[in-house]
Formats: C-alpha cells, sequence, structure tokens
C-alpha cells in the first residue's frame, strides 16, 4: 500500500490523500493512540478528526484530509499522520505531485 | 410573512432568500454550523451572502447560527451512512423549525432544487421535512442549475458562494437516493431527539 502525494479536493478549501488500494483502519485504536499522545480527537465512528497542527479528518478507507490551504503544510501534516500511524510515507517514493481540481 | 431560511453558504441558498425578499417577506436565516466536518468558509460566505442581501433590501436579517457537528457526530456514530443525509437534514429542519417558532415565523424556506443532489430527491426530501410541521417554502425547486446560477450571478452571491471551502466530510460515499419514512423513523429510534434539538438551541449565536 502506498499514498499518493496531497492533491487539492475537490471544494478547492483544503488537501486530501488517498491509499492505494484502500485500507479498513481499525479507528478506534488510532483514536486511543493519538488520545495516549495526547491529541485531541473526534471518534466518529466512520471517520476521526483529529487536531495536529491543523485539522485533519481520517476515514476508515484510509482517505486523509488535511484542512490548510498551503501544500507544504498539507505535506508535512500528512506525515506526521503516517508516522503516527507508522504508515509508510510517500515522500521517498513519490512518482509525481498531482495538483489538481480532480471530481469538480 | 415571517420565514425562516436556511443558509448553507452555497450557490442555491443566496438565490432563494433573494426571491422571498423580493416577494416582500420578512425574513430571518438560520446556519447550521457544520464544523468540525467542514472549515470556516461556509459561516464566512454565509454571512458575506447576508451583508449582500441586507443592504439591496434594506432588511436586518437575523442570522442563527446553530451548532451542527455535535449532532453528525451523533448520528455517525448511531445510524445508517446511507441515509446519513436524510436524518442531518431533519434534525436542520427541526432545529429550524424551533427557531422559527421562537421568533413567530410562520414557514422555513432553503434553496432546494429537485433532484439536484442525494438529498433532493423527492423521496429523501420528503422523509426529511414530515419532520416538522411547518410549511416549507422552495422557490427554486423547479429550476436548473444554470438558471440558479444566472441569478446568483445577477445578484452578486455567486463569487462568494464558489470560494474555496471544505466539502462536507460527513456525506457518505454512497447517499441513499430513496429512503422510505419508516426506515428513517427507526433510524431515530434510539436517538433522544428532543433532547439533541434542545442542546443545539440553545447554543444558537444571533448575528
Amino acid at each position: 500500500m502506498t499514498y499518493s502525494t496531497v492533491r487539492l479536493c475537490s471544494g478547492g478549501g483544503s488537501f486530501e490523500a488517498i491509499p492505494h488500494p484502500p485500507l479498513q483502519l481499525d479507528l478506534s485504536a488510532l483514536a486511543r493512540r493519538l488520545e495516549a499522545e495526547g491529541v485531541s480527537v473526534i471518534d466518529a465512528r466512520v471517520m476521526l478528526i483529529a487536531k495536529l497542527e491543523q485539522e485533519v479528518t481520517i476515514a476508515q478507507g484510509g482517505r486523509i484530509l488535511i484542512k490548510t490551504h498551503d501544500q507544504v503544510q498539507a505535506e508535512r501534516v500528512l506525515a506526521d499522520v503516517l508516522r503516527r500511524f507508522a504508515i509508510e510515507s510517500p515522500a521517498a517514493e513519490r512518482p509525481d505531485r498531482r495538483t489538481s481540481r480532480a471530481n469538480q | 410573512m415571517k420565514g425562516v431560511m436556511l443558509m448553507s453558504g452555497g450557490i442555491d441558498s443566496p438565490v432563494s432568500l433573494y426571491y422571498m425578499l423580493r416577494g416582500g417577506h420578512e425574513m430571518l436565516a438560520v446556519h447550521m454550523d457544520n464544523r468540525p466536518f467542514t472549515d470556516d468558509s461556509p459561516l464566512e460566505k454565509v454571512l458575506d451572502h447576508l451583508t449582500l442581501l441586507r443592504e439591496r433590501f434594506h432588511q436586518p436579517i437575523p442570522l442563527y447560527v446553530l451548532p451542527h457537528g455535535p449532532t453528525q457526530v451523533t448520528l455517525m456514530r448511531a445510524t445508517d451512512r446511507h441515509v446519513g443525509c436524510v436524518l442531518c437534514r431533519r434534525f436542520m429542519w427541526r432545529s429550524a423549525a424551533r427557531i422559527a417558532e421562537r421568533e413567530r415565523a410562520s414557514f422555513l424556506a432553503t434553496g432546494e432544487a429537485l433532484g439536484q443532489v442525494a438529498s433532493q430527491t423527492l423521496a429523501n426530501m420528503r422523509s426529511a421535512t414530515v419532520a416538522v410541521g411547518l410549511p416549507i417554502v422552495r422557490p427554486l425547486v423547479g429550476l436548473d442549475k444554470q438558471e440558479i446560477e444566472a441569478v446568483a450571478k445577477e445578484i452578486g452571491t455567486y463569487d462568494i458562494s464558489i470560494r474555496p471551502g471544505v466539502c462536507c466530510q460527513a456525506v457518505p460515499d454512497r447517499p441513499a437516493t430513496r429512503s422510505s419514512i419508516v426506515q428513517i423513523q427507526a433510524e431515530e429510534t434510539p436517538l433522544d431527539v428532543e433532547a439533541i434539538v434542545d442542546d443545539v438551541v440553545r447554543r444558537a449565536v444571533v448575528m
């Protein structure tokens, strides 16, 4: 499994990263791990909302949405999330930088 | 007549409000604040829409901002995600109806147009709106998106609506397009509906 790098979401107000293939995350376990690290987190069963450097939404299928308009910051926050979850970072093998308004 | 318009920050609701104001109705607005499932942008857009329409029609148009994020969390934890949008709207309607009651308004209004998104199919609109007893006015119901956008551009709300923002993260991957009232009521059975709405209305902020 790898994450593509971040791309602008359809509303243009945040960046998202999507794993290929999709994951099946244990969100409750991830929520407990984040809380143990002192992170404020809302567990909405099918997604988590965590307050890291920026607010991040993590869906059960692994989609990560980072609420920022700054791509560099979004990539930094994504790397932080993946490190916390011990998921392979895209930075080392990133094939390209996709910045599109896909799905609009 | 006095009515309550639900304002989302999108393209449709300010156009709908424009038609109601143009028709001579006294309007107030309700915005269901969906953070943290969105960002600050919907509220900022609603405030800008209202600034524009207040000036145009010389009406105060008070805005009630009601917290909707906690309700979304409750729904996501306890109910079937496929009908999440219908349940979400039922709680919006209930909250807006309470504000209407407080303000002695006699109807609710919305920017819904038939068939535009999953929650606006005829079956889902019916499932959502039976949650309240007040009449619901939909000035845009028969218009298509191009017609609505043309009016939005003409009245100056379009450029505000299309500013970047986070789309609602609570929308399920595959929202139901045809819900039944029986199913929706069954989904709400484990919820303390009145307590949820009480809490939302208690935390209303007027802007």
